[in-house]
């Protein structure tokens, strides 16, 4: 029986916990450590809406999708995918979703031809045998790949291989598409291309429900209708893009790109009177320039920073004074310490 | 689900597997020579090979090593044919589809059988245009046993594959059978070579079963000729296959509540 609900997903108290050996305590010990990879987490996703989960590696975010899609069975709560339940009707709730896989381009088979790897994966999928031809051809064109439908999928690019995983994931026409971090490792180029397609045509056009995992920043920001910070297993906050960035403390961001600037320099930059946080990453190891992000408890604290830089003779490069960002939100939450 | 989408589904996997497979030319080339090869060897021989325990049986040895080789390839394909299906990548694509184990376990089996199946016709053709051998195929006869032999090492693959898929760490099981075969099974000599106590051991591994009543079926004899032995192997394969796809659905189950499905 399906569940009349505005939401395309709905989890209720889920917990998903593992269980791994404690090294180095024995050959014979059976001493185990449990760590919450999904922890008591309610979270609603509205039919039609793209949302965006955003969190540090190891935050939970692929056991969840894999919880959402039947794959991973969860130790406690509820779990509601298209008003499905995803212990009690599986394949209900596998007819209903299209997923890429982090490392989705290892599902493929790498012999056969882009065509001959959608064909066989709309079999599986139940995509009736009638007008499967006609479906393979469509999606392909909808991604682009139309014209490298039968090159051997081996030969294919970064970016076309999530491309045909996109493919893939569309043959059934699912109602929600579950995508966890589908452009990890693409270069920039394509990775924003998939970025505009998955917001212009799958989310407005089609009107599907996604669920974008990442751990880049920029990309729900940029995309997503609502984004859910995940840590710990947690989400520790959900809300839209701005108000998001609002919930970073108030102060001021400036960003500053300094030249020769040591650890122990970066360090005591941290303990300077009116610096309530900062992250700092190497920009160019040849020009020996470093970025940092010095985040100010108001803008009074600006002098004084300026005044270290001049008391430890480093020379600043770039120097911008900023509203602090969803990166800044990000940092503040998980203390990831610009890292994620 | 609908048995004509399972059939759909399982040619699809069978037309993957020989499109891939046809794309490895050396190996399918390597594969046919090294048949020959392995037939021709042991033709020339059994030949000229005298051993009164095979010729006790009432056949050639020639016959009997060349059916024994044959049809080991069947079962050692039979064998292995689960634990190939799981790479761990695409075993979690198909998962996530609506598609059951069962047709997932038949679809990924049926080219390699099909495939084995010209193998066994190679072997049997060296000896039957090369060295006279002379075969009277019991067609009905040879179904059943080649079905129930089939059965039951796909019921040990199974088990091996869910070893593999829960540790991680290669599987025992098929080694164990494999030497067990060798050995024990029938396959290039008789038992009655052996010791008596190696002889009992023989009479609680399947293969020798197999092998037993396989060779009778291919010389023209009827059923009822190794209706003890038949109804043994019967017994063992309905005993083993149950219980090899309960142990691989009970690991299957357990790796993907411990999340380590895709590990290996």
């Amino acid at each position: 029986m399906r569940l009349q609900t505005e939401y395309a997903i709905e989890t209720v108290n889920l917990t998903k916990t593992y269980k791994s050996k404690i090294p180095n305590t024995g050959r014979f010990s059976r001493r185990t450590a449990s760590v919450n990879a999904v922890d008591n987490l309610s979270l609603n996703i509205k039919k039609g809406e793209l949302f965006g989960l955003l969190g540090p590696n190891g935050a939970g975010k692929t056991t969840l999708v894999k919880i959402l899609c039947t794959l991973l069975p969860p130790d406690q709560g509820t779990t509601i995918v298209n008003g499905f339940d995803v212990l009690k009707q599986p394949m209900r709730v596998k007819q209903s979703i299209g997923t890429i896989f982090s490392v989705g381009e290892r599902g493929f088979f790498w012999r056969l031809s882009g065509y001959s790897n959608l064909e066989f994966f709309a079999a599986i999928n139940n995509v009736p045998r009638s007008g499967r031809r006609q479906r393979i051809m469509e999606v392909l064109e909808l991604v682009g790949l139309e014209e490298k439908a039968f090159e051997v999928f081996q030969k294919y690019s970064g970016g076309m291989k999530r491309k045909l995983a996109l493919a893939r994931a569309l043959l059934a026409d699912p109602p929600i598409l579950l995508l966890d971090e589908p452009t990890t490792g693409l270069d920039v180029t394509s990775s924003r291309n998939i970025r505009d397609f998955i917001k212009n045509d799958l989310s407005k056009k089609h009107g599907k429900t996604i669920l974008y995992t990442t751990h880049y920043i920029e990309e729900v920001s940029q995309m997503c209708d609502r984004v859910g910070i995940m840590n710990k297993g947690r989400i520790i906050a959900l809300d839209t893009p701005g108000a998001l960035k609002g919930m970073a403390k108030k102060g001021e961001v400036a960003d500053i790109t300094v030249k020769n600037m040591s650890e122990m320099q970066v360090n005591s930059l941290r303990h300077v009177a009116g610096v309530s946080g900062l992250t700092a990453e190497v920009q160019d190891s040849v020009l020996g320039q470093t970025r940092l992000r010095v985040r100010l408890e108001n803008v009074d604290a600006l002098p004084t920073v300026l005044g270290f830089f001049f008391r430890e003779k480093i020379k600043l490069v770039n120097f911008r004074q900023e509203e602090p960002t969803l990166e800044d939100a990000f940092i503040e939450l998980t203390g990831t310490g610009g890292n994620p | 689900m609908t048995l004509a989408q399972e059939l759909d589904k399982i040619y699809y996997f069978m037309k993957r597997d020989i499109i891939s497979f046809s794309t490895y030319k050396t190996n399918i080339l390597l594969s046919i020579v090294s048949a020959l090869f392995g037939a021709l060897s042991y033709a020339f021989w059994g030949a000229n090979a005298s051993m009164p325990s095979v010729q006790n049986l009432g056949m050639p040895v020639v016959t009997y090593l060349l059916i024994g080789l044959a049809f080991n390839t069947y079962l050692s394909q039979s064998l292995t044919l689960v634990q190939r299906t799981i790479n761990p990548w695409s075993l979690e694509e198909v998962l996530v589809s609506p598609t059951g184990l069962v047709t997932f376990i038949v679809g990924s089996s049926l080219w390699g059988f099909i495939w084995s199946t010209l193998v066994i016709v190679i072997y049997l053709s060296v000896g039957v245009f090369a060295f006279g051998v002379i075969l009277s195929i019991n067609i009905v006869g040879t179904i059943i046993v080649v079905g129930l032999g089939i059965g039951t090492f796909i019921g040990f693959s199974m088990i091996g594959a869910g070893v593999l898929i829960l540790t991680k760490q290669g599987d025992p099981v098929t080694t164990i059978i494999t030497l067990a075969t060798n050995l024990f099974g029938n396959v290039l000599f008789p038992i009655s070579v052996m010791p008596l106590p190696l002889q009992i051991i023989s009479f609680f591994v399947p293969q020798y079963y197999f092998f037993t009543c396989i060779r009778p079926m291919l010389i023209g004899q009827g059923i009822g000729a190794i209706l003890p032995d038949l109804a043994i192997l019967g017994v063992m394969c309905a005993i083993i296959l149950p219980v090899g796809y309960l142990a691989y659905a009970w690991c299957l189950k357990m790796a993907r509540k411990n999340g380590t499905l895709s590990w290996f």
